[in-house]
């Protein structure tokens, strides 16, 4: 009930909401407008009796990460419909709730619209409209006087983006051409843990092939919720007794939990220990694929002398998860008896406790027990269609320091861990002072754990620049806005996007962007232009390789060769560059396909065939790719006339690892960075719960992509905050009801929210959503709405690659 | 003539609520949590933690019935609410007075003001804004993440819709009420 039971229940919860139809009714106006227009002629709109101009035009939407291949249908110029494109696999002729909000990101009145200079104090929230020059020129100003002081040290420019088309463009720009190493992105507080777990084990995270498994075990994942393309929309179909088995693990009882057949609360942090003990029932009854695993799995024996001599027992983890030893055993005899149409989800935002990258590792090593690893319904790597190239020389810079984190963990690779980052510039342990911050459709202010700590860090720079569509709370940070054009204004770079179904897809813009807006690439340009010689006359300063070269070769040529052209492969447009991507590889009609269906793939025009109203097919199954790693079929050990060799999967396989197979123990790992060959629990980095105190986790939601859409009125129509989940006999203990606002509070923190008690948490954990609580008084909607999860969530991160463990947090609860 | 109805695998919704935004995007509805056409249901699940029963909850797509035998239809004074020669259940605007007797007398909960034509409007399947224009499918369903629609010709009987109903099993909502709805819940 509460939030969400009936319809009239539903509007109870928000008649307070009265800002929601006020902002409505003037985003909707366009839309208002013709609809009374066409009252005149019909009792609604029609869109041939008004509409001078009907265009449709495919675009791939950017409401969220998963990039829908949506149709926008214009009319005179207005967009008035994102409708799904069938014609992409990825996507699945869907598009959800917040794809269809596109339309209200277009029209929101808040939206950045012409570059902006700080005039108050830094976080004020006072601006001054200019032009892009002069916006550049301030820019160039700053960068000019930090980069002499450090002595070229272009390190001393940190720089960090969320994920999206445009993101290598910008980044590409800020590391390879003005040199910067200190780069992070949302890798550390999103999926690092499992790409890297499943990399290093499989030679790749792959795809669930969640069309064709039969049994899946999604623990933490929610895909009802969080929306992920195209495994939502494969796996619903086929729940509820439809041929897809599914086991959810999750201390919530989900809405991906209400579509399976078994719902296994576990406690918080604990997945590890669920995990060890189903691979020590499968390797004690010996229930795993022996041929498979004789074959594929490198350590296989040390892997289960391991499990066995640790007394992984279903008992054992039974203290530990919560989970019953009886469920324990039970998952893991039908996940083997399913396989290996079986798959452990790998999971996407797992950056959940100090444990999860052994956990990743674990959950890829059972999975692939089963063999259903580069095979259908198991994990799938599929193929990726090549695009041409288009490459620019960039320059070397001798005194660009390495990244400033780099100590903080084992292996942080050149997209950084966030807090590790943050943490070191405000802690004082940075070898040399990054002095300033560009920040590219992120906003970490509200993303990052410790809010606190991000406005430090923000505070402590002289320079900020936010190149961003909305006035985030880290906008209101910066010294410089660059207001970048919306999705639906913009061509982004082409994309190929791989699986057993691959194909390619691009965005093109929809309607003309308005107001001073721009794209990422003649954002980086016209800085390029502004940079080049100014940055270069540094160089010349302090580079003593520069000047060895310029002596060698003349200035004028190492300047041009080297790539100290900053905008030197920005200056074409968008357009042009995927046009020579598509057609020197795929050829004209390729192109002329991509543009004018949005999604192109070798013989599409073949293949794609409407089955019903609401199926396609874009391959035929013989020419889907499920299985592409080669290997050698060694028939004769195992002669068996009873089964067939490749449904079982036994063929020895050369998988992308370093030793060509899946890979149980990585020694090497272990002697150069002390992290653990074999996934192994360490209880000292487990934190239980203490009595009468709460563990908080985060999450998403299908009607809310973090804090990007948080000042969407269509979306916030459907939930317009978020409400602590807390458990009802504990909220009744504590005279909590429904709607009453409570504090939460950490370590770090303290926040108020309103409560939602309900059975579908455990009475040891709490949880919201994220993305709520802005700040930022420029967001007319988002401004204080619901709790902000980051002003509570401690800073730590695990040891290994620096990434976010978002749920070690132990919070109190009372009523206000 | 066709007779249009809808077919839902309402097991396969995920209370995504794609559906509810495509229909105020396509039909202009306004914004706010009381103006809308269709509505994805909740059940509440039974049990306490860790026992809960799973198949107690559950996501029930929902939006007119396009009754055959409509209540609303019967009770409105001015005829504002007809029958379309489709079959589909529909509202003149300029004969909708307001009495808001439609409201009372829907089993459904299906109706709801729009203060902008200052009618008690109701999901059309699209008519105006889809059906006019030639296409086959409802935004509803045509957005649906896990296609839990199926809108068609219930006259014809080599219609995909036909062919679903003939072949699974089905129910409507509050049939005892003798409304006769053209929306079929597939079981």
């Amino acid at each position: 009930m509460k939030t969400e039971l009936s319809r009239r229940r539903f509007l109870q919860g928000t008649v307070a909401l009265s800002i929601v139809g006020a902002t409505a009714a003037a985003t909707a106006l366009a839309k208002t407008e013709h609809k009374s227009k066409s009252k005149i002629v019909d009792f609604g709109l029609t869109k041939t009796q008004w509409s001078d101009k009907l265009e449709e035009i495919p675009t791939l939407c950017e409401m969220c990460v998963n990039k829908c291949a949506a149709i926008a249908r214009v009319e005179d110029g207005v967009l008035t419909k994102l409708n799904p494109n069938p014609l992409f696999p990825k996507s699945r002729n869907m598009l959800c709730a917040r794809g269809n909000a596109g339309i209200q990101a277009l029209e929101d009145p808040d939206r950045l619209k012409y570059p902006l200079i700080r005039v108050g104090e830094r976080g004020e929230g006072k601006f001054k409209r200019v032009t892009w020059d002069e916006a550049n020129e301030y820019i160039k100003d700053k960068m000019v006087k930090i980069i002499d002081e450090e002595k070229d040290n272009r390190s001393t420019i940190g720089y960090c983006a969320g994920e999206g088309m445009a993101e290598h463009t910008y980044a590409s720009f800020m590391g390879d051409k003005i040199g910067s190493l200190n780069y992070v992105n949302h890798g550390s507080i999103c999926l690092a843990t499992t790409i890297a777990g499943y990399t290093l084990t499989l030679g790749g995270y792959g795809q669930a092939d969640l069309e064709n498994a039969d049994y899946v075990i999604m623990a933490g994942a929610n895909r009802a919720e969080a929306i992920v393309t195209p495994d939502t929309m494969d796996m619903f179909k086929r729940t509820k007794g439809r041929g897809l088995k599914m086991v959810v693990v999750d201390p919530r009882f989900t809405n991906t939990a209400a579509h399976a057949d078994t719902w296994l609360p576990i406690e918080v942090g604990t997945d590890l220990a669920f995990v060890l003990a189903m691979t020590h029932v499968v390797m004690t009854e010996e229930r795993y694929n022996k041929r498979f695993c004789e074959e594929n799995l490198s350590d296989f024996e040390a892997y289960k002398k391991h499990i066995i001599d640790k007394n992984y027992t279903p008992e054992w983890a039974q203290a530990i998860t919560g989970i019953k030893a009886d469920d324990i055993r039970e998952t893991a005899r039908d996940f083997m008896a399913h396989a290996p149409r079986a798959i452990y989800y790998q999971g996407r935002r797992t950056a959940w406790s100090l444990q999860d990258y052994q956990l990743r590792r674990a959950q890829a090593i059972f999975s692939a027990m089963g063999g259903g690893i580069d095979k259908k319904g198991g994990i799938i790597f599929g193929k990726k269609l090549p695009l041409g190239e288009h490459s620019i020389p960039s320059p070397m810079y001798d005194n660009a320091l390495e990244r400033i984190e780099k100590s903080k963990a084992a292996s942080i690779g050149n997209s950084g861990s966030w807090i590790a980052w943050r943490n070191t510039i405000i802690d004082g342990t940075a070898p040399y002072p990054v002095r300033a911050f560009f920040a590219y459709k992120q906003n970490p202010m509200l993303s990052i754990p410790n809010t606190a700590k991000t406005k430090q860090m923000l505070e402590k720079m002289d320079l900020v620049v936010v190149i961003d569509t909305m006035p985030s709370d880290t906008v209101m940070m910066a010294d410089v806005v660059l207001p970048e054009s919306l999705y639906l204004e913009r061509e982004d770079p082409v994309k190929s996007f791989g699986g057993a179904e691959p194909s390619i897809a691009l965005r093109i813009p929809v309607v003309e962007a308005r107001y001073d807006t721009k794209p990422v690439i003649e954002i980086m340009r016209d800085l390029g232009e502004k940079l080049s010689k100014p940055l270069f006359e540094i160089s010349k300063k302090y580079d003593e390789s520069l000047q060895e070269e310029i002596e060698e070769r003349g200035e004028k040529e190492v300047y041009k060769e080297e790539g100290y052209d900053l905008a030197d492969g920005y200056r074409h447009s968008q357009e042009t560059i995927n046009h020579h991507m598509v057609s020197s590889v795929y050829g004209e009609e390729a192109w002329k396909t991509l543009r004018e269906k949005g999604v192109f793939y070798p013989d599409m025009s073949k293949y794609f065939k409407k089955v019903s109203a609401n199926e396609y097919e874009y391959y035929p199954e013989h020419k889907k790719s499920y299985s592409i790693i080669k290997g050698d079929l060694n028939n004769e050990p195992y002669h068996d006339t009873c089964v067939d060799i490749n449904e079982i999967a036994v063929l020895k396989k050369k998988f992308r690892t370093a030793t060509k197979k899946i890979a149980c123990a990585l020694y090497n790992f272990e002697k150069r960075k002390g992290v653990d060959a074999m996934p192994t629990w360490r209880s000292e980095l487990y934190k239980e719960t203490p009595e009468g105190r709460f563990k908080f986790i985060t999450g998403r939601h299908g009607q809310f992509t973090q804090s990007g859409s948080s000042n969407n009125a269509l979306l916030l129509d459907l939930l317009p905050e978020n409400y602590l989940w807390i458990n009802q006999r504990i909220a009744d203990a504590k005279g909590i009801k429904f709607g009453d606002t409570v504090e939460v509070r950490s370590s770090i923190g303290a926040i108020e929210i309103k409560a939602y008690p309900t059975e579908k948490i455990g009475k040891n954990v709490v949880f919201f959503i994220h993305g709520f609580g802005a700040e930022s008084s420029e967001l007319t909607l988002a401004h204080h709405r619901g709790a902000n999860d980051n002003a509570i969530i401690e800073d730590v991160y695990e040891t290994t690659f620096g990434s976010a463990a978002m749920h070690e947090t132990i919070v109190d609860i009372r009523r206000v | 003539m066709a007779r249009y109805g809808m077919a839902l695998d309402y097991k396969s919704c995920i209370n995504c609520k794609a559906c509810e935004s495509a229909c105020k995007e396509e039909n202009g509805i306004l914004l706010g949590a009381d103006k809308h056409r269709i509505w994805v249901g909740v059940k509440d699940i039974e049990g306490i933690f860790p026992d809960l029963s799973i198949s107690s909850s559950g996501f029930e797509p929902s939006q007119c019935q396009q009754c055959d035998n409509a209540p609303c239809q019967t009770v409105c004074p001015t005829n504002a609410t007809y029958y379309d020669d489709n079959g589909v259940v529909r509202v003149n605007p300029e004969q909708c007075i307001l009495c808001t007797y439609c409201m009372e007398a829907c089993p459904y909960d299906a109706r709801y003001i729009d203060d902008r034509t200052m009618t008690v409007d109701k999901c059309n399947f699209c008519s105006d804004t889809r059906l006019i224009n030639g296409e086959t499918t409802t935004a509803c369903q045509a957005t649906c993440p896990t296609k839990v629609r199926i809108f068609g010709d219930l006259d014809d009987p080599e219609s995909e819709i036909s062919l679903v109903l003939r072949a699974r099993d089905h129910h409507s909502m509050k049939e005892h009420l003798g409304t006769k709805p053209k929306l079929f819940y597939l079981t």
